[in-house]
């Protein structure tokens, strides 16, 4: 009888739990804050994608901040490109959730750990596909279609293949850059002004100047980045940034960024 | 006491000295080593590096490939101060016994089925395993004083103990189940990470258990000493194992202090009989081990008695429902799924309180 009792309470608190933590009927993009890498997350009811995973399991934490606690579905991950800042996370991602399909470049880092998440994506039987330019993904009602490169070569340097992803969800867009160089950003075209811009390679120089900013005309810019040695983000690109009068925000200052829309508008979540 | 009694002290005495300086490493600094052992503990786990201790060398590794509890590894490289640097895998064997299977399968198995920190929290409490704790929740933990509920703890083979007693009492003789149950506390301590407080737990309940075997009038001190002498003769290198310290530390506090500040407490309803009996307890432990904590890890929470009052009743009924769950799981994984979902709001109780 007491067992009875005990269970029921539990029973009745995990559904109460389980409605709190119910996704609303918005698009949710949320920024990691993982340190010096990049993880970005949409989440779109009950769909999930994941754009890169950060260096380490951190991308974990911000996964159970912002998916419901029974949710153990991914329904896409997505690698820009395999440089272990982007991809590093992404072993225990794979380990832990049934992840659907896994999208890349179709390169691969030669590196002990990217043989592991390969091993595990293929033990998993997860379905996978090399994406470039052209290759339109829809999950829910978020489309996702892929800006740049035209052909992931080898013997490039590896930000050079690095996917662009072009993300829309209604009339919002978001525009994420992975490591992209700003010589191959600044030939892209997009419906401008843009909503979202996750500026490419953590804030470095060699992924924006002027014409990049000119070029999307971004309402917001997203900086993913941590403690480093390489001196993200630039001076230079944050001087050209606060000239434009754009808003900017940054994970190693705010945190996880989350961004919700309805299709229509967007706003910050506090 | 008789004169036998003194003899087999003073033997077991001297038996650690001497193992103690006939086990100390005999390599020098700047030697070219290989090492070939079992993995005997779980590795430390840090963000982009993972920890082991082999041969009394700390050994620091890259993530990946893995290495674990219960893995034949081949390491090679250069001693300094107590480390072995430049460390080079040349091989990793995971041909474990099916303990260390079953272990790995069951960790796996929260982590596939529960978001983080709940499944480190879980594999924590049933299990004693503390790899992958991310660096914020294991900082929680230290800092409300609550980190001794997810690494192997002593507490973990009393409730095991009390549980198999209790099931295997319903058909055997009260005499006769003490066998199977140390048995399986044994398996326990093995499946759990085989650490310094799980040992000396087992071993204590072992001797107790035994004691009542045999009708003897049993002394918990006797036991304490003991057992400590036993592990120290075995393997001496514990004398520096904070583990080892804090948990023999914990319980000779317990058995000082608990009987007191019960009756100092006397005044609480009945009402609140799971908070009160957390609150005793984590009070009596912490006179004893508060001064090595602040030495150790240069920290002290005011509050920790208070925190541990507050989640220590959910300790027992996260074990039991996670080893149900995950063992469920293993054959079953929807069912198992179900089950440990149950577990939830207590992980979320537990993890509310300790990061507030």
């Amino acid at each position: 009888m007491k067992y009875l009792f005990g269970f029921l309470t539990l029973l009745t608190v995990l559904i109460w739990l389980a409605v709190f933590a119910s996704p609303s009927g918005n698009l949710h993009l949320v920024a990691c804050n993982v340190g010096e890498g990049d993880a970005i997350l949409a989440v779109f009811r009950n769909f999930q994608i994941l754009v890169d995973g950060g260096p380490n399991s951190r991308v974990l934490d911000c996964l159970s901040r912002h998916l419901p606690f029974w949710d153990r579905e991914i329904e896409v991950v997505v690698l820009t490109h395999p440089d272990k800042d982007h991809y590093g996370g992404l072993i225990e991602v794979f380990k832990r959730y049934q992840v659907d399909n896994f999208l890349s470049n179709g390169l691969d880092a030669g590196t002990l750990a990217y043989e592991v998440l390969e091993k595990e994506v293929g033990g998993k039987g997860i379905r996978e596909a090399a994406a470039k330019k052209g290759t339109r993904v829809r999950v829910g009602e978020i489309y996702l279609d892929i800006l740049s490169p035209e052909e992931a070569k080898k013997e490039a340097e590896s930000n050079d293949n690095s996917l662009v992803i072009d993300l829309k969800y209604g009339n919002f867009e978001a525009v994420l850059t992975g490591d992209a160089p700003k010589e191959i950003l600044n030939k892209i075209s997009v419906n401008v002004p843009l909503d979202y811009l996750k500026l490419s390679h953590h804030g470095s120089k060699t992924g924006t100047d002027a014409f990049t900013l000119a070029n999307f005309m971004p309402k917001l810019v997203v900086i993913s980045v941590g403690k480093n040695n390489y001196g993200h983000p630039n001076e230079e690109v944050l001087k050209i940034l606060e000239e434009g009068k754009i808003k900017t925000l940054r994970t190693d200052e705010k945190g996880d960024i989350e961004v919700t829309s309805d299709g229509k508008r967007f706003w910050i979540q506090k | 006491m008789k004169i036998k009694n003194y003899i087999i002290w003073l033997v077991l005495f001297l038996l650690v000295i001497f193992r103690y300086f006939s086990t100390r490493p005999i390599f020098r600094d700047g030697d070219l080593i290989r090492v070939a052992s079992r993995v005997s503990a779980e590795p430390v786990q840090y963000t982009n590096a993972r920890r082991l201790i082999l041969a009394g060398l700390k050994i620091y590794l890259p993530k990946y490939p893995e290495v674990g509890y219960g893995d034949r590894v081949v390491i090679e490289g250069v001693v300094a101060g107590g480390q072995l640097k430049k460390p080079r895998l040349i091989s990793v064997e995971r041909e474990g016994g099916i303990l260390f299977r079953l272990r790995q399968r069951l960790i796996a198995f929260y982590r596939f089925v529960l978001p983080e920190p709940h499944a480190s929290l879980v594999a924590g409490i049933v299990l004693g395993s503390k790899s992958q704790i991310s660096e914020s929740f294991w900082q929680s933990l230290k800092n409300s004083g609550a980190a001794h509920v997810v690494v192997a703890s002593g507490m973990n083979v009393t409730f095991v103990a009390g549980f198999l007693i209790a099931v295997l009492a319903l058909y055997l003789p009260r005499k006769k189940a003490l066998i199977p149950a140390v048995i399986g506390i044994w398996l326990y301590a093995v499946l759990s990470g085989f650490e310094a407080p799980i040992i000396r737990a087992a071993a204590m309940t072992t001797l107790a258990f035994w004691a009542q075997a045999v009708g003897k009038v049993s002394f918990a001190w006797e036991i304490l000493l003991f057992s400590a002498l036993v592990m120290l003769a075995v393997k001496p290198s514990w004398l520096n194992d904070t583990g080892f310290i804090l948990t023999y530390v914990a319980t000779s506090s317990l058995m000082l202090f608990s009987g007191r500040i019960k009756r100092l407490f006397g005044f609480l309803p009945k009402a609140t009989v799971f908070f009160n009996e957390g609150l005793i307890t984590s009070l009596a432990a912490q006179i004893g081990v508060a001064p090595i904590l602040f030495v150790t890890f240069g920290q002290f929470n005011l509050f920790s008695p208070l925190i541990n009052a507050l989640i220590l009743w959910t300790v027992p009924l996260i074990m039991i429902i996670g080893a149900i769950g995950g063992i469920v799981g293993l054959v079953v994984p929807v069912v198992g799924r179900l089950i440990l979902l149950i577990v939830y709001p207590l992980t979320w109780w537990f993890t509310m309180i300790i990061s507030i």
